[in-house]
């Protein structure tokens, strides 16, 4: 089964290598899909410091090149796979992948990260992010080895699952290991399922506002990128090292990183529980049942429980990511990723699934047929309590759905991933299944009326996120975590349910999340202080990058995606919270606590903060100003300053 | 005597140590230039790096028809560049594929310790290769058998 060339690319000019900063390869690779063209395109110092990388440099092409009538499935939309400048270099967890388009979910912008070694094996092979536009004839994947840059045929590889389709093409290349980074679809994107995801690396899901149903739009499968044999330059290596050094050091002794440096995200059932902020049977109440020992859901436990083995991301020393294998049952003795935290919550307790076993065999499914595990956790919830209170009925979905039944759950997902029976109407996600139906299953769903899925937590106890992803342009959430926020002028703690604390926080650590998401990092590892991160890139590129500039760019990013969505039509009118995502909890360490009432005070003190204007959702002129975004004021305000 | 030791059960494969040691051998980082090398077990699922175990009998030294391969003080096996004439004898003769031939150089190459701080152990997060006094060079046969005897006794094959 030797797979077609159909394209071959020319070799790439190495024109201005001398004016490349470090941690930069210097050139983007652009495919064009319906022609099956493929070109190198060299971008320049400036815009480097400008767009960085990832959702940086995604949000400006994305800005540029997609218009408002170039919805998420138009051959012109742009799949943008972006890393960064810290990608490839020993800083832990550098080898990053930002996945930037119109998406699916919410048909605005999306960021969403995975990792693995996708990052790392790109820059090595010479670039920096790979622009795809365009809709192939007929199913290809993208194969890339330094210059031999090429579509090939992947009619065979349709049908198979993520993980099937990477051992497909490690065993057609006989490469393994990390010698070979595959990102790919499964049968979900395949089918256009509305939440499909991209994962890679066995275990990494860029899995946000459909980012998997455009790449199946346009008819990629994959794509799969040898280890490239390129030197990555720093400005100053030993400077770069010892950046790392120091962040990991905090990584491993910081109370606000030490947790994920042991654990992973394990630790954030238990304790998130212990706020109300576990979902659990779709938001229906936040206590575990009476036979469920929390004891048995901590961190150290829920790992030792299986056989596992590291599975680390490139370059990274955190006990996160883990390959672990099924001890018992009908599935005994299958290979999993050991679930995230959301992956607990989207395959466990959002459908009252507490068989730790189940769950991790559940979200491995569900990365190989390869939709968000949140949206399957809302949607699944949402049918399950159909079932149980009747807007759903056995005889509408073909069997029986109860809570806690994972093997049910794989079930609705094979439905939905194959788009069959009433797995077509679910494949458009719970907001729009549940707008369908209308009435009390419209009150039962858990969405944001602008598209994108909260993630796996129960927001109605932690309010800072559900104003982030009401307000976010992402299609998730855009603003990070507060760590460290005294470093940008924030108090050290907030009361969690004063809505105007809580925007505060929200609008004043705005910037930071949108900077580690162009580094090519991950935002674990870039758990640190901001002066640290900057410290890394300024090594890496030779510029002086400070504090104040890395919040600046980030606020920029935030403000071009927000111009993106308010020119493709999604403004302030859809900034809402569903009826049940936005409900009060009846039970729980979080009852009676009311975002709904503070809600409308929140907004305006977050726009307020950020600089945008409360009817219309636009950046004001004074903010663009601020943010050295002229070029953006015509567009958004009509005429010139 | 200090020696590169690897514990491959610790192995996470995040390939740091290829990183670190392309740094020390060319000022870059480019993996495909490092000489420790992780290579991926049971699919990919287990890992273990591996680089140039300084043999007491190094067969590249026999081999090297110019002389160009001395012994560092550091106790490592290393490759002269001015004796060097490229004939890649040493990477045919070395029974465990640890020295290779450099295309751009048209030299061998190989680990040479870092002149006796290692940046592989340095760099790795999970202490899978450290560098540390034995009673002998020799210190991969001792590992050898002991890692037969206790797959022997867990019933292994």
């Amino acid at each position: 089964m030797s797979p077609t060339a159909l394209t071959r690319m020319k070799a790439a000019p190495h024109a201005h290598a001398e004016e490349i900063p470090g941690g930069y390869a210097g050139k983007l690779l652009r495919v064009n899909l319906t022609t099956g063209k493929i070109w190198s395109q060299p971008w320049t110092p400036d815009d480097m410091r400008l767009y960085v990388g990832g959702v940086g440099l995604g949000a400006k092409i994305l800005y540029d090149e997609v218009g408002p009538r170039v919805n998420w499935d138009h051959p012109d939309n742009r799949l943008i796979l972006a890393t960064g400048p810290l990608a490839g270099l020993p800083v832990w967890g550098t080898g990053g992948l930002t996945v930037v388009t119109r998406g699916a979910m919410t048909n605005g912008a999306t960021s969403t990260q995975a990792n693995g070694f996708f990052g790392a094996c790109l820059k090595f092979s010479g670039y920096d992010a790979i622009v795809i536009q365009g809709r192939a004839p007929r199913w290809v994947s993208l194969y890339i080895n330094d210059d031999a840059v090429e579509l090939r045929d992947a009619r065979h590889l349709l049908g198979k699952d993520t993980w099937e389709t990477q051992d497909a093409l490690s065993a057609e290349h006989g490469l393994s290991g990390h010698r070979l980074s595959v990102y790919s679809i499964g049968p979900a994107g395949e089918n256009l399922v509305r939440f499909a995801a991209i994962q890679g690396d066995y275990g990494h899901v860029a899995s946000k506002n459909g980012c998997g149903a455009v790449m199946g739009k346009k008819r990629l499968k994959a794509v799969c990128i040898v280890r490239g044999t390129r030197a990555l330059a720093a400005a100053d290596s030993r400077g770069v090292i010892q950046a790392a050094d120091d962040i990991a050091h905090d990584l491993k002794t910081d109370p606000s990183a030490r947790s994920l440096y042991e654990w992973g995200t394990l630790p954030a059932v238990t304790g998130l529980y212990k706020m109300g902020v576990l979902p659990i049977k779709n938001y229906t109440t936040n206590l575990a049942p009476p036979d469920v020992n929390m004891a048995d859901w901590e961190g150290p436990k829920l790992r030792q429980g299986f056989d596992h083995r590291g599975h680390q991301c490139s370059a990274c020393g955190m006990h996160h990511c883990h390959i672990q294998v099924i001890p018992k049952g009908k599935h005994k003795g299958e290979l999993v990723d050991e679930p995230e935290y959301e992956g607990w919550s989207g395959a466990g307790w959002a459908i009252g699934c507490t068989d730790p076993v189940a769950v991790a065999w559940l979200n491995t499914r569900i990365d190989r047929a390869c939709v968000d595990v949140n949206e399957f956790g809302w949607l699944c919830g949402w049918v399950m309590e159909g079932i149980e209170t009747g807007y759903i009925t056995r005889a509408q979905l073909g069997f029986d759905l109860r809570w806690g039944d994972a093997e049910g759950a794989a079930r609705l997902l094979q439905l939905i991933s194959h788009r069959k029976g009433l797995g077509d109407l679910l494949a458009e996600g719970v907001k729009r299944a549940a707008e369908k139906l209308g009435g009390a299953a419209q009150d039962a769903a858990i969405y944001t009326l602008k598209g994108a899925s909260p993630r796996g937590h129960d927001h109605r106890a932690r309010w800072d996120e559900m104003l982030d992803t009401c307000t976010a342009s992402t299609g998730t959430l855009e603003s990070g975590i507060p760590v460290h926020v005294t470093e940008v002028g924030l108090p050290p703690r907030i009361n969690p349910f004063n809505g105007e604390e809580v925007a505060q926080q929200v609008a004043g650590i705005r910037g930071r999340r949108h900077f580690e998401d162009s580094l090519g990092a991950c935002i674990f590892t870039t758990r640190t202080r901001l002066e640290n991160i900057c410290r890394a890139l300024s090594a890496a590129t030779g510029w002086h990058y400070t504090v104040d500039e890395s919040v600046r760019f980030g606020r920029r990013t935030a403000a071009i995606l927000r111009a993106f969505n308010l020119r493709c039509g999604i403004g302030p009118e859809v900034e809402h919270p569903s009826k049940r995502y936005g409900s009060t909890p009846t039970d729980g360490p979080a009852k009676g606590q009311a975002i709904g009432q503070q809600w409308g005070k929140m907004l305006d003190t977050w726009y307020t903060l950020v600089g945008y204007d409360r009817k219309t959702g636009r950046p004001k002129p004074e903010t663009l100003k601020k943010l050295g975004l002229d070029w953006l004021h015509k567009d958004l305000w009509g005429k010139k300053r | 005597m200090k020696v590169l030791k690897i514990v491959p059960e610790k192995c996470t494969g995040c390939l740091r140590c290829e990183l670190a040691c392309s740094y020390m051998q060319t000022g870059a980082f480019q993996p495909a230039k490092s000489v420790i090398r992780v290579s991926p077990y049971e699919g990919h699922t287990s890992y273990a790096p591996y680089t140039c175990t300084q043999c007491a009998e190094g067969w590249c030294m026999t081999a090297c028809p110019v002389g160009a391969i001395t012994i560092t003080p550091a106790g490592a096996k290393d490759v002269v560049d001015d004796r060097c004439v490229g004939c890649k004898l040493c990477t045919i003769a070395c029974p465990y594929g640890t020295i290779f031939y450099d295309h751009d150089t048209r030299k061998a190459f190989k680990c040479d310790l870092c002149g006796g701080a290692p940046a592989c152990a340095e760099a790795c997060p999970t202490a899978a290769i450290v560098y540390e006094e034995t009673t002998t060079a020799d210190w991969l046969a001792d590992f050898a058998v002991e890692r037969s005897a206790r797959l022997l006794a867990s019933g292994a094959r």
